[in-house]
């Protein structure tokens, strides 16, 4: 398959805008400049390209919220904040080909009428922000970015902001208080941020993949597109693979390539002979896991949906045999425990105490009981909480929870684990 | 409006009604932590997750706004499950050391555990704590962070209606607290907001630490007697000593909220120095007598007395009724004209303050003010003198579209919430508001306004200080505003010439076909009262005509002239609050015959023949006309201490001693006798007090006193007040510190605990220039009195002014000032 976006990876100085435009950058901005944004917003629509942050919604649909009232200030946000355990996609396009992203958000804004816009980049990645940085100044220096861009009256400032290292900065609204200068913590929908969004104007929220789509969409269009993969989720989709494979790493392919095909075709098969898989996490953490006869399932929303885990961010992670299942629920859970904002008062105190069971379970003081309470506590946090982050761990530990309940029962009674 | 059914009842809600809102109107219960009428909802304590049908999740019903057609059900078997889920969640992490918790017993945590369980938990895991011991956050508040449930309300209360930014939360996850950094501490207001509004036992008061336990307490709900702004309260005894002060959430026009005198301020009541009996002059020493030999003393002195030459001055911290009789007492019976209530501002003043404002026209609520488009404070500090109108001002401001003016030249809190600021100078509202007024007819001179030349646009700017700009600003904003509230402070008092502009601006506006609502804001509790009561050498009760008299500087003058042969003193310290230095005491030395009725050994009572131990408000019933024209009750808690007794009962035992027949015996008749003389108070009911509003709404307009049938008070024209022309470098102005309200305040331990030694403040910017620096010791240097002080420096203070509160015993501000002269002018030195 021809690369979409991970096409410059790899490629000497990647990152800089000659040789970006070298390889037939920004003729799609140029393109798109001459079309009237209605247009473009169709085509998105047309291509069937949904949002490749986790929730899967049609980017063209989000766009087409934006009031059209030209008066208005609206805002484009990019969201880099790339939290999810597991999920490294963004990095890549970031550090290698930072003008793809800066093209894709150029001609979003032009869509949706933006003037602004940010890219939010997690905190961690200092060099994905000066490279960034970097690419955006060569791009003002260019005349991509600036004042009545080439001529046609189009003004667009886009600005980098750092993050603060917290996990729950990926949510959107949560994104939107942390760039205002506020905690970190997410808004109440609705208003949602296609109405009131960043200082309470309308606001676009995309992830950094979805957006460097964007450029691809206009030069060869929206038909191209959505041939790609299944007809309800098109498109190319950047999968990071971790785990025992023997070839970890970046693998873009189309949208519901079969986590089988991923795991011993592309990233060549299990990483020690002997060690069969024992499960994986098709889509980041949160994502409940999957078993080795899930294998043939199509990676892509809705059959992931339909054996209820889900593509999130495209996150596989693979473990096999030696891979003890309490404690990686337990290192999960803590993440996310930790991770909570401490806004809702069940993920707030929720997750915390599954850690605590889970930790004891892990270091042999399980007690007979502690799994009925495990799934108590679940049942409290799940579909209560103020943003998905606590769904997001219920669900991961739910998984482990179904398929490997003897294993935790192990722990508990023989005050040991099982697999090593 | 739209339809809905809640637990299969269909009503009928306003649009964007939340489903908590509608739910609890239609007689549902739902439990809450973090909601609160007054601030911006956040739906995160989860606790009022409701049931709506076609929805798979629980919808927080707080942050939900009803929509037509919706089936809501607030009790099913799965919100009960998620509601005892939520609470077992809380009590995880919670300290759960009621026994020795202060909240025990009036918890929210409690009472909703007690009601929607679990009744057994399953946390059996060590808890995350933040902390050992409780920490000392302020003289006032003491906090313990393991009992919180990060409701964040005490945050929100903070930023949102107190708008001083001293909390916010720490740390994230179970680790998050509310909290503050320690130097953000030294800016708190002490209002303690975020003790009341805390449901647990996290934020708590210092001075009620381990004192009691709820139940213990005997409560009375009234109004508090420091400002004018008349916040609902309800006070708190145990064995006879007055515990705390309490708002209550949805009560009065305050809600929950109270500033620190409010809050912390009540125990005045309690100090030891209280008069219990009452004291006669005999052979130049003060001694205990009873209260017959008292009354009889007084009786004899003051008959066969001629009228004119007895006074009377009353403290506009009396109720209602007590000054009601004490103006029967001095007109009718001993046949005086001689009344006032204030030694501060003057008579005519005051008349040209009452017309401006248009009190004679009745009640004003504050509610209405915010309402209008704009809103235009002048005259006032507002943020530090009436502190629960700052947080409604800016509350409401926040949540609409409108414009909020202030004119002052001190710097405040509320600036925050203003669109304009106009810094002008002190004494210079005339020339503000005349400004306006020409700004206004843009040349087209109104009939009333001829002889006014543009010419004088310049002199007025130069005079205010504040920019042609600005002032065009303002006037653009009020023309296009089709309602216009003007608040008006006690800077117009102390500097009437303003009034005329007040009014001329009043009357413009409301020539233009604008809508005007004028409130004035006041600094004693009942001073609109004891106007409309006609304790004032000018006009009788309810404003009506009346043989006019002499105001206390008119008395203290026949003093003076030993003209002045009895002066009944109620609750006023002239002494010592009377501009100059040795004037009134002089004065008052020269009165023949001197009673003073006080809680305390005043300045003024030291100089008295008979001394009558007086009540204090928590030991009375009566009512109170706040600054809006709210007539509001207040009711005894507890009994005078010794032999002291309620100021009503010692007047009419005077009026008695002459006329059997002299008013009536109970307080309650003695209202009967207001609604009867008094046609504006025909309506006026105990049972206001008793009311309870729903939430958010908080306006309780029976309470409104109706216009007066033909006020003789008319606007008069003052002369431009002088300023002193000594060579010194700032203009000294005064009012009452955030703290402290007029001296009676001096006696609350709690509040000395805040602040006790006296305090100037002047802008940043001059201090910088004199080389000093906030918290250093300073001396402040006039014509005739200099005193040590601390200096606080404040940014964009208009540069030469400095403030002296009034309320300090060790500066006393007065002293600054000359009876008749200018407005005084000080040095402030560095003290080595």
């Amino acid at each position: 398959m021809e690369k979409v976006l991970l096409k410059n990876l790899g490629k000497p100085g990647s990152h800089t805008l000659a040789n970006y435009v070298a390889s037939g950058g920004y003729k799609a901005f140029s393109t798109a400049l001459k079309m009237k944004p209605d247009n473009i917003i169709q085509m998105v629509k047309d291509s069937g390209l949904r949002g490749r942050g986790g929730a899967g919604f049609s980017t063209g649909l989000k766009w087409s919220f934006i009031p059209k009232d030209p008066t208005l200030q609206k805002y484009l946000c990019c969201n880099a904040d790339e939290g999810e355990p597991g999920t490294f996609k963004d990095r890549g396009i970031i550090d290698h080909d930072p003008h793809l992203l800066i093209e894709g958000m150029a001609i979003s804004c032009y869509a949706i009428g933006a003037s602004k816009s940010y890219i939010y980049i997690r905190g961690e990645f200092v060099f994905g922000a000066e490279r960034l940085q970097e690419a955006i100044d060569e791009a003002y220096a260019n005349g991509y970015l600036g004042k009545n861009i080439q001529g046609s009256g189009f003004d667009l400032d886009m600005y980098v902001h750092r993050g603060f290292g917290a996990y729950i900065c990926g949510e959107e609204t949560a994104l939107l208080e942390s760039i205002e200068g506020y905690r970190a913590q997410p808004r109440k929908k609705p208003p949602f941020p296609a109405l009131a969004g960043l200082y309470g104007k309308p606001t676009v929220i995309n992830n950094v993949e979805t957006l460097s789509c964007i450029p691809a969409i206009v030069e060869k269009g929206p038909e191209w597109f959505s041939k790609m993969g299944p007809v309800k989720s098109p498109g190319p989709k950047i999968y990071c693979v971790s785990g025992h494979v023997k070839k970890p790493g970046l693998y873009e392919l189309p949208m519901g390539t079969t986590a089988r095909d991923i795991i011993y075709n592309h990233c060549g098969g299990m990483l020690r002979d002997g060690k069969p898989l024992k499960a994986f996490i098709p889509g980041g953490v949160s994502a409940p896991l999957l078993m080795p006869a899930d294998l043939d399932t199509p990676l892509d929303f809705d059959s992931l949906a339909a054996k209820g885990t889900m593509l999130g961010s495209g996150a596989v992670i693979v473990m096999d045999t030696s891979t003890c299942m309490v404690k990686t629920a337990y290192i999960i859970n803590r993440f996310f425990s930790h991770e909570s904002c401490g806004k809702c008062t069940p993920c707030r105190d929720g997750t915390p105490w599954l850690t605590r069971i889970l930790k004891r379970i892990e270091h042999g003081e399980g007690r007979p009981g502690d799994l009925e309470l495990l799934d108590g506590v679940c049942d409290n946090i799940f579909g209560r909480t103020f943003c998905p982050l606590g769904d997001g761990a219920v669900m991961a530990l739910r998984g482990a929870l179904k398929n490997f309940r003897e294993e935790f029962q192990y722990h508990i009674d023989h005050k040991r684990c099982m697999v090593s | 409006m739209v339809t809905v059914k809640i637990n299969g009842k269909e009503i009928t809600v306003e649009d964007n009604t939340l489903i908590l809102d509608a739910a609890r109107d239609a007689g549902y219960e739902i439990p809450t932590f973090c909601y609160q009428a007054d601030l911006m909802g956040i739906g995160s304590c989860r606790m009022c997750l409701v049931e709506i049908e076609g929805q798979k999740k629980l919808q927080p019903s707080c942050v939900t706004p009803v929509l037509h057609g919706m089936s809501i059900n607030t009790d099913s078997g799965t919100v009960q499950t998620a509601r005892a889920g939520v609470l077992e969640f809380l009590l995880a992490n919670h300290a759960m050391d009621c026994p020795v918790c202060d909240k025990g017993g009036e918890c929210e945590l409690q009472d909703m555990v007690h009601k929607h369980g679990p009744h057994k938990g399953r946390h059996a895991e060590p808890k995350f704590k933040f902390h050992d011991k409780d920490y000392v956050l302020s003289p006032v508040i003491i906090k313990n962070s393991n009992r919180c449930v990060q409701c964040m309300k005490c945050v929100r209360v903070c930023r949102e209606v107190v708008g001083q930014n001293v909390l916010g939360a720490l740390g994230r996850g179970d680790h998050q607290e509310p909290t503050s950094f320690f130097r953000a501490f030294m800016n708190c207001e002490m209002d303690g907001n975020c003790i009341e509004v805390c449901p647990v036992g996290c934020f708590m008061r210092l001075p009620y630490r381990y004192k009691s336990r709820p139940w213990d307490l005997k409560s009375s709900d009234t109004i508090c007697p420091y400002c004018a702004t008349g916040c609902r309260m309800v006070i708190e005894e145990r064995a006879g000593t007055l515990m705390r002060a309490k708002a209550q959430l949805g009560v009065g026009l305050n809600s929950e909220t109270l500033c620190a005198r409010g809050r912390f301020g009540q125990d005045f009541v309690n100090n030891p120095e209280r008069i219990n009996q009452p004291l006669v002059r005999r052979y130049g020493k003060l001694e205990p007598v009873t209260w017959e030999e008292a009354i009889s003393h007084i009786k004899e002195n003051l008959t066969a007395l001629d009228g004119d030459k007895i006074g009377g001055i009353a403290s506009p911290r009396l109720t209602n009724e007590e000054l009601y009789l004490f103006q029967k007492l001095m007109r009718e019976v001993l046949g005086s004209p001689n009344i006032d209530s204030s030694s501060r501002f003057s008579p005519d003043a005051v008349e040209g303050f009452v017309a401006a404002t248009g009190m004679g026209e009745g009640g004003v609520s504050v509610y209405d003010c915010m309402e209008a488009d704009t809103v235009l404070i002048i005259g006032t500090h507002l943020s530090d003198e009436n502190p629960v109108i700052d947080y409604i001002v800016r509350r409401i401001s926040a949540s609409r579209r409108m414009n909020v003016i202030i004119a002052s030249p001190r710097a405040m809190k509320l600036d925050s919430s203003a669109n304009i600021v106009l810094r002008h100078n002190v004494a210079s509202e005339n020339a503000v508001l005349t400004s306006l007024v020409i700004g206004l007819n843009e040349g087209k001179l109104a009939d009333t306004l001829k002889g006014m030349h543009e010419a004088q646009l310049d002199a007025n700017l130069k005079a205010s200080g504040v920019s042609a700009d600005l002032i065009s600003t303002v006037v653009n904003r009020l023309a296009a505003s089709s309602s216009i509230a003007i608040i008006a402070g006690t800077d117009f008092l102390r500097y009437p010439e303003g009034i005329s502009g007040l009014g001329l601006l009043k009357d413009l506006l409301k020539s233009r076909g604008k809508k005007v609502t004028v409130m004035p804001v006041l600094d004693r509790a009942n001073q609109r009262g004891a106007w409309e009561m006609g304790v004032h050498p000018g006009f009788g009760p309810g404003y009506s005509e009346t043989r006019k008299g002499l105001g206390t500087e008119g008395m203290l003058d026949a003093a003076m002239k030993g003209e002045l042969e009895a002066l009944y003193v109620v609750g006023s310290d002239v002494a010592s609050m009377y501009p100059g230095d040795d004037f009134a005491r002089t004065a008052l030395s020269k009165v023949g015959f001197l009673i003073v009725q006080d809680m305390f050994m005043t300045e003024t009572a030291r100089q008295a023949h008979v001394v009558l131990p007086g009540a204090a408000h928590a030991e009375k019933d009566g009512t109170y006309t706040n600054q809006e024209g709210r007539a509001q009750v207040i009711k005894k808690l507890l009994t005078a201490p010794g032999r002291a007794k309620q100021d009503i009962n010692i007047i009419r035992a005077i009026g008695e001693s002459f006329d059997r027949s002299f008013g009536p015996k109970h307080f309650a008749l003695v209202l009967d006798e207001i609604r009867k003389e008094v046609p504006s108070y025909a309506d006026v009911s105990l049972s206001f007090n008793n009311k309870r509003n729903t939430d958010n709404k908080l306006d309780n307009r029976g309470a409104l006193v109706k216009a007066a049938a033909a006020p003789a008070v008319k606007v008069k024209s003052f002369n431009p007040a002088s300023v002193e022309t000594s060579g010194a470098r700032f203009i000294l102005t005064t009012g009452n510190h955030l703290f402290h309200s007029g001296r009676s305040s001096m006696k609350s331990e709690t509040l000395l605990g805040l602040l006790k030694g006296a305090v100037v403040e002047i802008s940043e910017e001059d201090a910088a220039s004199l080389g000093l620096k906030s918290g250093e010791k300073v001396r402040v240097k006039g014509a005739n009195f200099e005193a040590q002080m601390t200096l606080l420096t404040k940014k964009g203070t208009k540069s030469g002014v400095a403030f002296i509160a009034e309320n300090f015993d060790d500066a006393p501000v007065n002293r600054y000032f000359r009876r008749g002269g200018g407005i005084p002018r000080v040095d402030i030195i560095k003290t080595i």
